[in-house]
């Protein structure tokens, strides 16, 4: 397959607009202009597209629960946080392909009625930042963006607002809590953000990757865009491949192609030939899964089947080296610094994780450290205000599932075994 | 119609709501922790989980709206399991030092556990370790004990909308704190304090001192500081007040309190109260027995009535005593003294207003709920701060705001600084004419309204009389915003009234309120300033506001108090002290006040004061005024005694005596016995007693009794009859006055949100919040003079001199400078100058010129 969202970007000066106009960028927009707003969100509808977010929700729909609130004015939000360890897919469409997304939103905005729009901008990917500036500073003078795009009358103004390293800014309504000034913490729903949003209006939270996949739709028309890939959830798919393989890296395939493939086929394979040991497939907030369990499909669909989750697309992958004790204080940490502190269960349980693994991983871990492991995690799950805790929970869950011989051999030896 | 099922119950409701509130409706207890009634809804705590069919997982009740048909448990094996589990959690970082801690037997966390949580816990590592922190004198936050329901942080800002506290850091880190740091730079409502569930926020004027379940009294009263009447419960062990608390729900404050009715309780264990009646000997105040001060007060008092005629006798009463204190004063005066000469200090303002108010759009114009102003779509504040006048009042206004309410602001108001929509400088000494134009403007476009004809002559003349003022900024939107406002709502301070042209403001605030409709609220300072009017403390009206100049008013009470009452007009406030100086005057009881620090122009008033043959003086405290009187007589304060008291919106209400003290006797009853002893019998068993008999000669008050003011009933207009319509049919004509002197700065006299006339002074914690005496400067006028805030300067008038400090004030425009009268011998009364307003016998305040100089 040919790559769309990933063209061009090993060209030197992908991020400048001549290069991208060269390449064909910035018809879809002219093309989706001379059609009726309705039109477009029609052929989005069509595409079967879902959001690359991670949650997966049907794009489309969610188009038309924001395009039904009479609400005006109306804000499009981009997910550009991105900091799901493991996540690093949406990176080289912001920092090499900006006019992809810029065309996308510009496109997104004429859908539904939304004549403002923030890329909600990690904060750790300053030159991303640089980089969106000058091409929107560009798509402005070119009029692709502003107060009458193509001199067609219609509106759409665009800026970067930079996170500050908070992960859970990356949920929706966190990010509109932070963009509206407060802190990032996330909001009760409903009301849905395509109903209340910020500044109470509607406001649509999309993923970069979702986003950047709106004008191949326009390209080549939502049923042909619906062909490609998985049938429940077509189109092209990008994924972040790290660590124990030859050739980690962000790779554009259709998607369901499984896990198997990616890594043996486009990561090339295990490094150093080591065995595999386990992968988690969506970045860290989705379970581990063992090595033989990886001949499955990488979308919305097949993977719950599987026992994970896709995610964002995030595929880390270990080896027999690999602590997986370890693994898990690390994921752990991670969770605890970054629970936001608003609901008790991700707050105090991230909390006493971190510490039982910490003590496991130690070598000071007890008989009845692993059921405890259980408890709390099971305490969290599914009790916890957004998916964060859940997650950090899942992991745990996961982890204990798959490897407990690994916790239970620390523990016996009063030691890491790795 | 929405029908569910709950725990098998089937329930049905008219409106939707959460399921949390549905449960409590249908009498089902759903344990919670983070959901504060008050406030919105946060989902924080997860300890509201229930389940409902068809629904993946457990839901919070708190945030779960209702939907018809839903089938909702809120107990099952699986339920309790998780309330355990989410208590365990809430307790790995909890120090649990309960036996320590001022909130056990009272703590929400502890009687949760206690119910539902696991008996041993197995976290086994260190507990997260914060010092409590004690950089705030009154607040104490503890944030090892904070389960960061976040409940402090929404009443403060959502509520109480001083969004002065925040939750800083996150995850585990979580905590509250000032944006300030470390001590709170806060209004002191310390409506945080009443919501943490836990020991983390602590008041540190009883920390330590006491448990909740050791009072040995609870008494359930109103606040004894401002005319909003706030309902607070007072905790007494060993008859000292331990602590001053709102109860939720309760009142017309529904659980809310300010700084003052907070903290402000301390002065009534001062040291400095009076405790024996005191009698001048050989030019000193010497402590005497109860039956020789009385003596000698009822012969003084009978001597110069004999030899002087009522005429020379006087009296002040007063707005922080009750309605029976004044009720009898003013009965004392007319029937045993012979004498119409009875004001108090509400003629400086509130008393003022009200009377001309009444005057010319009837009685009860002022009259409306406080509730009220929330619902308002646009509200007028203007000749004062109504977030410190009246706190709580000021609440609804900020509500309001956030409803999407137009606040405009004439002149300054620092408390609805982010919250007015509109902002008009009004020039010191042009306020009328300001006033006057945007009335003249709203007539324009609206016409007579057709209901008195005379008012609407009136505008009309004013109208034609006046030129628009053209360069006031605002003015045009206002009127704009007032046209089209369904419902407005002026808010009336009174610092308007204190001009020697006062008048023409009342009558363009009149015209205002008449033309457009609107409801009129009257800010007051002092907890009876109403009540002080309707006990008859005026010198031209009977108890109800009866006019004395009417013959059958006169008669029915003549027959009622069983003699004739005197014959001629009596001197208001400022007349009684000229009175005094020409010496027309010669015995003055003053009850309850203090004419020499609260009055313009200290240095005349104490001249007339001192020209006086006799001077009593019935206070708590020895007041600058005590200090000059022939007999001191000690009075009981508030939570000593009981008594009615009725607020700005006219609700009556009773503070009732929580403490037993031998200080002092009721005022009532110092009186009685003087009038005894004087030949008019006075017999009254207890407050209740004149009640009834206030209740049987004051036409408004008909059948009223405590049972019913208990109940919270008795609020405008009883049962009683109001003088209905507008009692004259001119527009008083008054004298026109030109008082601007050109001067760069102009001062002004400050209400400060923390202190309250001269109490406060004795109330060690309002003292600590604020100290001394501050003088507020726009940052305009601080940068011409070269003054930063912390700066100590002298402030002089042509009447003196005092010393300061500056505190630099965005919100103020224009060049005012602000300084309250609060401190001995560094208010801002005594530096004023004054010519009384023609009509309303007000003093208007004259020769506010200042200058600043840095010390
Ligand atoms: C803790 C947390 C972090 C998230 N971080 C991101 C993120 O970095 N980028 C992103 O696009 N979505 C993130 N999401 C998902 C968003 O909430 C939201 O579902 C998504 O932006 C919707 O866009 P989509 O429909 O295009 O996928 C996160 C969700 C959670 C719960
Ligand atoms: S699960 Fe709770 S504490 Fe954790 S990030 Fe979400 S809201 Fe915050
Ligand atoms: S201080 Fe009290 S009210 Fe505030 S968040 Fe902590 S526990 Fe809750
Ligand atoms: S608003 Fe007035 S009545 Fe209420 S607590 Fe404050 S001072 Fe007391
Ligand atoms: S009370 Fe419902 S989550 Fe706290």
């Amino acid at each position: 397959m040919e790559n769309f969202l990933l063209k061009n970007i090993d060209n030197p000066n992908s991020a400048d607009i001549a290069e991208y106009e060269q390449a064909g960028g910035y018809k879809n927009l002219s093309k989706a202009l001379g059609i009726k707003p309705k039109d477009v969100l029609d052929e989005v509808k069509a595409s079967g597209l879902r959001g690359r977010g991670g949650a997966g929700f049907p794009t489309g729909m969610k188009w038309t629960f924001a395009t039904a609130d009479p609400k005006f004015p109306k804000y499009l939000m981009c997910n550009a946080d991105e900091g799901e360890p493991g996540t690093f897919k949406d990176r080289p469409i912001l920092e090499k392909n900006p006019h992809l997304l810029i065309e996308g939103m510009a496109i997104s905005g004429y859908a539904l009625g939304a004549e403002y729009g923030h890329i909600y901008l990690r904060g750790e990917y300053p030159e991303a930042g640089d980089i969106l500036n000058s091409a929107i500073n560009q798509a402005n003078e070119k009029n692709y963006l502003g107060e009458n795009i193509l001199g067609k009358g219609i509106k759409f103004k665009l800026s970067v607002h930079m996170g500050a390293g908070a992960y859970i800014c990356g949920e929706e309504t966190a990010l509109i809590e932070s963009i509206e000034g407060k802190k990032g913490q996330p909001r009760n729903k409903p009301p849905f953000p395509v109903n209340v949003g910020a500044w109470g209006m509607p406001t649509i939270v999309n993923n970069v990757e979702t986003l950047s996949n709106v004008p191949y739709i326009i390209e080549i028309g939502g049923e042909n865009y619906a062909k490609i890939g998985s049938s429940e959830c077509p189109g092209p798919k990008l994924f972040s491949v790290s660590g124990c393989v030859n050739k980690p890296g962000v790779y554009e395939l259709p998607m369901g192609t499984t896990l198997q493939d990616i890594i043996y086929n486009h990561a090339g394979g295990m490094r150093n030939g080591k065995k595999l040991k386990a992968v988690i497939p969506g970045g860290i907030s989705t379970p581990v899964l063992p090595a033989d369990a990886i001949d499955c499909a990488m979308d919305f669909v097949a993977m719950p089947k599987a026992g994970s989750m896709l995610g964002s697309g995030a595929v880390i992958v270990m080896d027999e080296d690999v602590c997986m004790v370890k693994v898990t204080y690390r994921a752990l940490k991670f969770f605890e610094h970054e629970s936001c502190g608003k609901c008790v269960p991700c707050r105090e349980g991230t909390d006493w994780l971190r510490k039982i693994l910490e003590r496991i991983e130690n070598g000071k871990g007890t008989q009845g450290d692993i059921e405890l492991l259980s408890d709390v995690a099971g305490i969290m799950s599914g009790k916890t205000f957004c998916p964060l805790g859940d997650g950090a929970a899942g992991v745990v869950m996961g982890m204990i599932k798959h490897f407990r011989s690994e916790f239970e051999e620390h523990i016996k030896e009063g030691k890491c075994t790795f | 119609m929405i029908t569910l099922t709950i725990n098998n119950k089937e329930i049905s409701l008219e409106q939707p709501m959460t399921v949390l509130e549905a449960s409590r409706q249908a009498g089902i207890k759903i344990p919670t922790l983070c959901y504060f009634e008050a406030l919105k809804p946060y989902g924080g705590c997860r300890l509201c989980v229930v389940e409902v069919e068809r629904m993946p997982r457990l839901q919070t009740a708190c945030t779960l709206m209702v939907a018809d048909g839903m089938v909702i448990q809120t107990e099952s094996d699986t339920i309790s399991e998780v309330r355990r589990g989410i208590l365990e959690f809430l307790l790995i970082n909890h120090p649990l030092d309960c036996p320590y801690c001022d909130k056990a037997g009272e703590c929400e966390l502890q009687d949760l556990v206690n119910k539902y949580g696991p008996a041993v816990g197995r976290h086994k590592e260190e507990k997260r370790k914060v010092p409590e922190s004690h950089k705030d004198q009154i607040l104490a936050r503890n944030m090892e004990r904070c389960v960061a329901c976040t409940r402090c942080v929404r009443m403060c800002s959502d509520v109480q909308g001083a969004s002065a506290i925040s939750m800083m850091g996150r995850g585990n880190d979580t905590r509250m704190e000032p944006f300030s740091a470390d001590s709170f730079n806060c209004e002191y409502c310390g409506n945080c304090l009443t919501v943490c569930p836990v020991g983390a926020i602590l008041s540190r004027l009883y920390l330590h001192s006491f448990r909740p379940w050791q009072v040995d009294r609870e008494v359930d009263t109103v606040c004894s500081y401002c005319g909003v009447g706030c309902s607070l419960t007072v905790q007494v062990r060993d008859d000292s007040i331990k602590r001053v608390i709102p109860k939720e729900g309760k009142g017309l404050n529904k659980g809310l309190l300010c700084s003052r009715g907070r903290f402000g309780y301390e002065y009534i264990g001062s040291d400095d109260r009076l405790t024996t009646p005191l009698v001048r000997k050989n030019g000193k105040l010497e402590p005497a027995t109860w039956t020789e001060a009385l003596e000698i007060v009822a012969d003084k008092l009978q001597g110069i009535r004999k030899e002087s005629g009522g005429v020379s006798i006087a009296g002040i009463a007063s707005p922080r005593c009750s309605n029976e204190d004044n009720y009898l004063f003013q009965k004392f005066m007319r029937m045993t003294c012979g004498t119409n000469n009875i004001d108090s200090i509400s003629r400086t303002g509130y008393g003022a207003a009200q009377k001309y108010f009444e005057d010319l759009l009837g009685q009860g114009i002022t009259s409306n709920l406080i509730d009220g102003l929330k619902n308002s779509e646009a509200i007028v504040v203007l000749g004062g701060d109504p977030t410190s006048i009246n706190p709580i009042l000021g609440l609804s206004i900020r509500e309001a705001a956030r409803r999407g309410a137009q606040i405009a602001v004439i002149g300054n108001a620092k408390g609805l600084e982010r919250f007015k929509t509109l902002q008009i400088t009004a020039p010191v000494f042009e306020e009328a004419a300001v006033l006057e134009s945007l009335l003249a403007q709203v007539f324009a476009s609206k016409g007579e309204r057709g209901e008195h004809a005379f008012l609407d002559r009136g505008i009309a003349d004013m109208a034609a009389g006046t030129s628009t003022v053209s360069d006031v900024k605002g003015l045009d939107d206002l009127k704009k915003i007032l046209l089209e406002s369904p419902s407005t709502s002026i808010v009336f301070g009174t610092d308007l009234v204190q001009r020697s042209d006062g008048h023409r403001s009342l009558f363009a605030v009149s015209g205002l309120t008449y033309l457009l409709e609107a409801r009129l609220y009257l800010l007051s300072e002092k907890a009876n300033e109403q009540g002080v009017i309707d006990a008859g403390c005026v010198p031209d009206m009977l108890p109800g506001g009866r006019p004395l100049h009417i013959e059958d008013f006169k008669k029915k009470f003549e027959m009622l108090w069983k003699d004739s009452l005197p014959d001629f007009k009596g001197k208001t406030l400022m007349e009684i002290i000229e009175g005094a100086r020409t010496g027309d005057i010669k015995a003055l009881y003053i009850m309850g006040e203090n004419p020499v620090f609260n009055l313009p122009d200290a240095k005349y008033v104490k001249e007339a004061l001192d020209s006086l043959d006799f001077l009593v003086v019935q206070d708590i405290f020895l007041s600058e005024t005590a200090e000059l009187a022939d007999v001191v007589l000690p009075a009981l304060g508030w939570a000593e005694r009981t008594g009615t008291v009725t607020n700005l919106e006219r609700r009556i209400q009773v503070q009732k005596k929580a403490v037993e003290t031998s200080a002092g006797m009721e005022d009532w009853r110092i009186i009685s016995e003087i009038s005894g002893k004087m030949g008019y019998k006075m017999e009254y068993k207890d407050s209740e007693d004149i009640m009834d008999e206030l209740a049987q000669v004051s036409p408004l008050y008909r059948d009223l009794t405590y049972k019913e003011i208990d109940r919270g009933k008795s609020i405008w207009p009883y049962h009683g009859e109001p003088l209905r319509g507008a009692e004259i049919s001119e527009i008083p004509a008054g004298e026109e006055v030109q008082s601007g002197n050109g001067a760069d700065y102009y001062l002004a006299v400050d209400r400060p949100l923390f202190h309250s006339g001269t109490l406060s002074r004795r109330s060690p914690a309002l003292t600590k919040i604020m100290p001394e005496p501050v003088l507020r400067i726009s940052a305009a006028s601080a940068e011409k003079l070269g003054l930063t805030d912390g700066d100590r300067v002298n402030v002089t008038t042509s009447a003196g001199s005092s010393e300061t400090v500056v505190v630099v004030d965005d919100s103020i425009t224009d060049n005012r400078v602000y300084m309250g009268n609060n401190f001995k011998d560094r208010g801002a009364c005594r530096l004023l100058n004054f010519r009384l307003d023609s009509v309303t016998k007000a003093p208007g305040i004259e020769g506010c010129g200042v200058t600043i100089e840095k010390r």
